[in-house]
């Protein structure tokens, strides 16, 4: 056993190494290309311009542009080809576009050096021959990648081989040194193509194996995966799923936060994404874009709404536990609508019920000779209407659960009750509240997460209004995401910190609660 | 067993489809539905028939998150040929490199094909980047029991101001409260969101004045407060407004049987000159990725979809507005009359802008002019606020496109 382990860890971390260094090869080769390929063509641009000889594999075009039949449609042509045009119709050959495009952005943008992107290996460097329209291009031959270092990458893998099956002979804490060392041989070939992010990364997973297999946890799942194998077997396809569902797009959710997007390409930078959220972004505490002011809002937001739903879901469960109540079942039905409508259908609904002139509740209002309202004119008002649209929907959820609750009370406790003078009130805050609580305490718990993430309410209700004042939390995510210029990173950023918020709320009411019941 | 087999070798001949047209021929993703769908399909079938050697495979992809489809397949060589898609996102694109410019391939036939605004739509940066396959723009619809004919001027329409507001009723609707309904009168009064160079143009004297004006049409009850797109239909049909300005979609609206009328926008009073109010022009436009595997047959292919054949398919199969002038010779075209005010107003239409920056604009200036309508702000205060925290977030994506 102390033989294979070693080994067996090796070809573990060997596999995946493998896989990093291949990446970080195959890009220091387009590098290598892309610097090759560029160093040419401004070469040749700059010899151009010194009037020196040109290298004999780079061409030089000179490309002149005039008024053409539309501003954005000038003619170019080329001199030295008495006055060839450029284009202007459909089977015009492809390399003259290449010259006609370089010429305009040069003309427009200044002059520029970059690799193709039609995997030729070409690279282009261009320059405006000063007081003219004129533009030289220079045009490298097609070029080819240097061949994929095969026999380094074969050489590195047999040597860590060796190293682990020599530290195989070894005790510890000398056979997790050689097993390390065995891995990390495989960044040889990457150090040597200076990929030096891809090395260090090959390192720091060696040194983790060695640590890993030092202490034996290695060893021990394996044991345990041997063990449970039947177990494992079952549970894989739930596992993968879990893993492709959850997992990854969990992973791949934090991790984008510490990065921007701008225009379709992504920079690292780091917890600035944090930091600018949690600093406020330079906004003032009052100002409905700062993240504080949107946190009280959310907060404020949800004790309301589940204060609310409660309130509400308890009293109407009680109104239908009454025995003297008839058409207990049609009620019940009835009062379960709102929760089976989709909810954005019962936002919209309510979005049109708040409309200034013609909304169905400044109607009624108008009709009983009150002033119509402009609800979402103000934050108040505003706030009650997504308040109230929230209620709607809420209150369905924690009447079942609370009518659930007060059927399992037995009866005798009540009659007991009132048999030793028990005045209504007694009973309810004695009998009826803690018997509730085992139920309630849940589903208060998923409630408040719902409402902390209730996206579709604000978003449709209020939208926000007025001047972001309504947004909660997961809506200003939305707007870093899709509104002020996909700063997906942004809304990444968020969505972790309400995952973390969230997780907190879920902790400390875990602990209060068991302290509670402790007691 | 057999049902297994049907659905392998269906999904074999759909992959080798994909694989030959991929290969051989050229692939366009749109987002199109129903009738425009029908249309579209018919103009690229007629294309294959022309083109056996190169078929043109069109792929319906659903609309939301096609930009980011694009954004992400397009970069690593994958993605489709050409595609269909709101020209306001053509500025992402010509930063991010994803599409190709076309100007090199175009001759005056093409060039004199399209309406000059909807091919100013298509520019970016000096470059064209697309051709027009549809417009889309706001017109007056108005009630044939409240006009003889269709009023011409703002004034005419608030002629009825007096009879209408004791019945609680306005001469006009339009949705006030958003930057899109807004914009006719922003124009017309001279103000932009975005200046020529891209720049904001929020803050400026003439879109205070324009505001002003909104608030005006709300006070003196010519135009009700904080009007939506479903609200406006439903007053319009119900007969608590007159007119309305929207855009083609409007029609699908409007309850069957009503008798009403559409028309160009009418004028405004602008220092003393009738002035035309001046709505956004979006078009749908036809784009060349810029890793399209044969682009001189991409174009190609870009130019007949878009001939006048296929744009008088597309208006009387889908009753799209096409942007090409000769389509509206067609007599089953000209004859339509929504068709016909369409393309007159977009004489006075403003291609809506295409830099990323419009994107951020929306929200803040639709929050300001609920605010404004409602008497609640000054117009001058609030759009200040509106540009400044635009230009916040323009400062964050500059920050962030720094690596």
């Amino acid at each position: 056993m102390t033989g294979r382990s070693p080994m067996r860890d090796f070809a573990i971390a060997a596999a995946l190494t493998l896989i990093i260094a291949t990446g970080a090869l195959l890009a220091a080769r387009q590098n290598a290309l892309r610097d090759e390929q560029l160093g040419l063509a401004t070469n040749a641009i700059s010899l151009f311009e010194a009037r020196q000889p040109l290298p004999t594999d780079v061409h030089i075009t000179i490309v002149q542009t005039a008024r053409g039949h539309a501003d954005f449609a000038p003619r170019r042509t080329i001199p030295a080809e008495g006055n060839r045009q450029l284009g202007g119709r459909a089977d015009a050959p492809l390399l003259d576009k290449l010259f006609y495009d370089a010429a305009g952005t040069t003309l427009r943008t200044g002059p520029y050096a970059q690799l193709l992107d039609d995997e030729s290996g070409r690279a282009v460097a261009t320059t405006r021959l000063s007081g003219t329209n004129e533009v030289a291009i220079a045009l490298t031959p097609v070029g080819r990648v240097a061949n994929f270092p095969w026999l380094q990458l074969l050489g590195a893998l047999t040597l860590g081989g060796l190293l682990a099956a020599a530290g195989a002979l070894l005790p510890l804490p000398a056979r997790a040194a050689m097993l390390g060392a065995g891995i990390a041989v495989i960044a040889m070939p990457v150090l040597v193509s200076q990929q030096w992010s891809a090395a260090a990364a090959i390192g720091g997973f060696a040194a983790a194996m060695a640590l890993l297999h030092g202490f034996g946890i290695t060893t021990r799942w394996s044991a345990a995966m041997q063990t449970h194998r039947v177990a494992y077997r079952f549970v894989a396809p739930a596992g993968l799923a879990m893993l492709v569902l959850v997992v990854v797009p969990f992973a791949i959710g934090i991790g984008l936060g510490f990065f921007d997007h701008s225009h379709g390409t992504w920079h690292f930078v780091g917890i600035d994404n944090f930091v600018s959220i949690l600093s406020g972004g330079g906004h003032p505490l009052s100002d409905p874009l700062n993240f504080w002011f949107i946190l009280g809002v959310t907060v404020l937001w949800t004790a309301v709404n589940v204060f609310l739903a409660v309130g509400v879901g308890v009293g109407l469960a009680l109104i239908l536990s009454q025995r003297w109540m008839g058409g207990k079942k049609v009620y019940r039905m009835l009062l379960i609508l709102p929760w089976a409508i989709p909810n954005y259908i019962t936002a919209l609904i309510w979005k049109g019920m708040f409309a200034g002139e013609y909304g169905a509740i400044n109607s009624l209002l108008h009709a009983l000779g009150l002033d119509r309202v402009s609800w979402f004119a103000s934050w108040s008002t505003a706030f009650f209407a997504n308040v109230a649209t929230n209620t709607w929907l809420g209150f369905p959820f924690m009447m079942v659960v609370a009518i659930g609750a007060l059927q399992s009370i037995p009866s005798d406790l009540y009659e007991a009750a009132a048999v030793d003078g028990a005045s209504p009130w007694q009973r309810f805050v004695h009998i009826t509240l803690p018997h509730l609580r085992p139920a309630l305490g849940p589903a208060i718990a998923l409630g408040s997460i719902w409402t902390f993430n209730m996206f579709s309410v604000i978003y449709l209700v209020s939208d926000g209004a007025p001047g972001g004042s309504t947004n909660i939390l997961v809506t200003d995510a939305y707007r870093w995401a899709f509104e002020r210029g996909e700063h997906y990173g942004m809304a990444a950023a968020y969505a972790t910190l309400i995952f973390a918020l969230l997780m907190l709320w879920t902790f400390v009411r875990g602990r209060v609660l068991r302290r509670e019941e402790a007691v | 067993m057999n049902v297994k087999h049907c659905m392998l070798g269906v999904m074999l001949i759909i992959m080798s489809m994909v694989a030959a047209c991929s290969e051989h021929g050229l692939v366009l993703w749109h987002a199109y539905s129903g009738d425009e769908r029908t249309a579209l399909e018919q103009s690229v079938a007629r294309y294959n028939q022309r083109h056996p050697e190169a078929p043109l495979l069109a792929v319906a992809v659903p609309y939301a998150g096609m930009a980011d489809k694009l954004a992400s397949a397009i970069p690593h060589g994958n993605g489709p040929d050409i595609f269909i898609y709101p020209h306001d996102r053509l500025g992402d694109w010509v930063s991010a490199g994803t599409i190709e410019p076309i100007e090199f391939w175009l001759d005056d036939s093409v060039l004199q094909r399209f309406e000059p605004a909807a091919l100013a739509a298509m520019v970016d940066r000096g470059s064209l980047w697309a051709l027009p396959v549809a417009v889309k723009t706001a017109a007056m619809f108005y009630r044939k029991d409240h006009f003889a004919t269709p009023p011409r001027s703002l004034a005419e329409l608030q002629m009825q101001t007096a009879s209408a507001s004791p019945r609680g009723e306005y001469p006009l609707g339009y949705v006030n409260a958003d930057l899109y309904g807004h914009a006719p009168f922003l124009h017309a009064f001279g103000g932009r969101a975005l200046d020529d160079h891209d720049q904001l143009a929020i803050d400026s004297a003439a879109a205070v004045h324009a505001a002003q004006f909104a608030r005006e049409l709300v006070t003196n009850r010519t135009v009700p407060q904080n009007l939506d797109g479903p609200g406006m239909a439903s007053l319009f049909n119900n007969g608590k407004v007159y007119a309305v300005f929207s855009g083609p979609w409007f029609v699908a609206d409007i309850t069957p049987g009503l008798a009403w009328g559409i028309a160009p926008m009418p004028t405004i009073d602008v220092e003393g000159k009738a002035t035309p109010l001046q709505p956004y022009l979006g078009a749908d436009a036809l784009v060349m990725s810029s890793r399209a595997h044969n682009k001189a047959a991409a174009y190609a292919a870009m130019a007949e979809l878009t001939d006048d054949d296929s744009a008088i398919l597309r208006a009387k199969t889908a009753r799209q507005i096409v942007p090409n002038k000769r389509a509206y010779l067609d007599p089953d075209v000209a004859r339509d009359t929504v068709l016909a005010v369409f393309q007159a107003q977009l004489a006075h239409a403003l291609p809506m802008p295409k830099s990323p920056t419009m994107r951020m604009i929306w929200t803040p200036y639709k929050t300001a002019l609920a605010e404004i309508l409602a008497g609640s702000v000054e117009p001058a205060k609030a759009l200040r606020s509106v540009e400044h925290e635009i230009a916040g977030y323009v400062a964050h994506d500059q920050a962030g496109a720094t690596p």
